[in-house]
């Protein structure tokens, strides 16, 4: 941070354009290279222990085929299962599920959050409410709600979108809420209206919580997936994962949990991304 | 004497006739404080002249900020009345520019973007307030950092930029509140220099709490010494020393001492100075 700092001496030692303010920025690239390399290094640490131990274990018959099918085995119907199309069968109706549950159940939140962010009246009406209904399991709504809705596409949606709703609407509210008073006094000292207020102060600031929720909005949105289409789906990655267990299909199974994992990382990793973009006054001035 | 000179006076008076005057009227406020009242300001009285230079200073606890922030327009719960130039203060306006103790920056914005906001609600055309923002960066010492985050900036070069900002809307008093409080020595007398600097070349009221003497000696036409509990003023210093002031001048050095006594003594027993006057 300190080799950034630089104190212009009254204007005596100006520098005289950005140039110099940039190449501070600019040298600690490099360094950065370095701890991302390292960081994989890290990553990598548990898969390298884990798979030699799996190939090993099964090539010893340490559990029966059945149960832990070799690495091999796995990969072969992994292959398989994507020439056939079968698993981006699945996989495409899990993610748009997904999608369609996340967007209805963020895109609420983020209204209710910030209208209790912003109100402390609908916060006080609205809150005791919502904290009873989160405190319910996404899966523990299930029951009820393929009562009421039935066990087609409804369904889904509303559970995935209730299990995203809710980290959702906390992250927001307490965001919004949370945005320093010292700052709204500078918005207030420039008389900013209601609306340059939230478009200049509270929703910036606001930014790096709302984003928390929406990231874990989307890793409970995909876990809700799989519980919903475990429960009541003839297709999905979900219902790949019964089907392969009823049919001790264990290779599919594994493949089916692979995947999960990493479409759940990706999308992650996606956010990860737009909130870095959205908040690029937290990096230097790239 | 040719027209044009003529013209320009005129210019002159006109603008040192729209200056901020700025009035204090018994002013008390209380804060609860679990449970028990505390007098933050008692019946205080204060007039300042258009173009003034007053510095507001007293321990911790005296008032100060609270009487700023009071005058700023950030809290309207109190007693008495303040004007600026005949108009009572309800809320904060454009004509009051307000630097705090931290520079609180949006740390989302770029240095231009921070001072740019304080325009937002100016009737000025874009073009118009582009050239302005132009214009403080440069005013403050900030070229060739227009586009830095705060976060990329020193405490001194973003204390800067917040000066700027408070002055980019041309208030016609700006109010100060320990805005050198959290810089090292160093930095504090050049930015002291640097306000001196900015207040002739503007022309404009301004209002700094500090609690350091001399700061407060070095930069007031008047030092305005409050004591606390509940805050009161205490004594009013003139500092009758031209300027630009050096900080060795030797009128200087006599009445930062006799200020130190004031503040040493809470405001009594001390004999009046010659260039000091007692208040109530």
């Amino acid at each position: 941070m300190s080799d950034a700092v630089l104190e212009t001496g009254l204007g005596s030692r100006r520098l005289t354009s950005a140039d110099g303010a940039r190449r501070l920025f600019g040298a600690r690239l490099g360094q950065r290279v370095a701890r991302r390399a390292a960081a994989a290094g890290w990553l990598l640490i548990v898969p390298a222990v884990a798979l030699p131990v799996w190939i090993v274990g099964s090539e010893r018959g340490w559990l029966a085929q059945q149960i832990l099918p070799r690495p091999a085995d796995v990969l072969h119907t992994f292959g398989e299962m994507v020439a056939s199309g079968e698993l981006a069968q699945h996989a495409g109706i899990s993610l748009l599920r997904v999608l369609f549950g996340f967007a209805v159940g963020s895109g609420a939140a983020l209204v209710l959050g910030s209208a209790m962010g912003l109100s402390r009246r609908v916060d006080e009406y609205v809150r005791p409410l919502f904290t009873a209904i989160a405190q319910v399991p996404a899966l523990a709504w299930i029951p009820l709600a393929m009562l009421l809705l039935g066990i087609g596409e409804t369904l889904k949606i509303v559970v995935i979108a209730k299990a995203a709703f809710v980290p959702v609407v906390m992250n927001t509210s307490a965001g919004i809420a949370n945005v320093p008073r010292s700052l709204v006094e500078v918005g207030e000292s420039f008389r900013f209206t209601p609306l340059q207020m939230l478009r200049h102060v509270v929703l910036p600031g606001a930014v790096p919580p709302i984003f928390t929720g929406l990231r874990y909005g989307l890793t409970h949105a995909w876990i809700a997936l799989v519980s919903v289409e475990l429960l009541a789906s003839s297709e999905g990655l979900g219902y790949l994962l019964v089907w392969g267990r009823q049919m001790f299909w264990l290779d599919t199974v594994l493949v089916a949990m692979i995947v999960i994992g990493v479409i759940g990382f990706v999308s992650d990793k996606i956010l990860a991304v737009v909130e870095t973009r959205l908040q690029r006054w937290r990096t230097d001035g790239v | 004497m040719s027209v044009a000179v003529e013209r320009s006076d005129f210019e002159v008076a006109a603008r040192a006739s729209a200056r901020g005057r700025l009035d204090v009227y018994g002013v008390s406020k209380s804060f609860a404080v679990n449970g028990t009242q505390i007098d933050a300001l008692q019946d205080m009285s204060l007039h300042v002249a258009a173009g003034e230079f007053v510095a507001l200073l007293g321990p911790s606890g005296c008032g100060k900020s609270t009487l700023l922030r009071l005058i700023a327009g950030l809290d309207s719960d109190y007693h008495g009345s303040i004007q600026q130039d005949g108009a009572v203060v309800t809320g904060t306006s454009l004509a009051r520019g307000i630097v705090f103790q931290e520079p609180r920056l949006f740390p989302w914005a770029t240095v231009r973007q921070n001072i740019a906001l304080g325009l937002k609600n100016a009737p000025i055309s874009e073009a118009a307030k582009r050239d302005s923002v132009a214009a403080h960066i440069s005013l403050v010492g900030l070229d060739g950092f227009a586009e830095a985050y705060p976060h990329q900036l020193s405490g001194g070069m973003a204390q800067r930029a917040a000066i700027a900002r408070g002055l980019v809307n041309r208030p016609r008093l700006l109010l100060l509140d320990e805005p050198f409080g959290a810089l090292d020595a160093l930095t504090r007398a050049r930015l002291q220099t640097e306000l001196q600097r900015i207040w002739a070349h503007e022309q404009i009221t301004m209002m700094l709490v500090t609690h350091d003497v001399d700061e407060a000696v070095f930069l007031g036409d008047r030092v305005v010494v409050l004591a606390p509990r509940p805050g009161r003023i205490s004594r009013i210093f003139d500092i009758a020393v031209d300027r630009p002031r050096e900080r060795s001048n030797d009128q200087l050095i006599r009445i930062r001492n006799e200020v130190l006594r004031t503040l040493e003594h809470g405001g009594e027993g001390s004999a009046p100075a010659g260039t000091a006057r007692s208040v109530r």
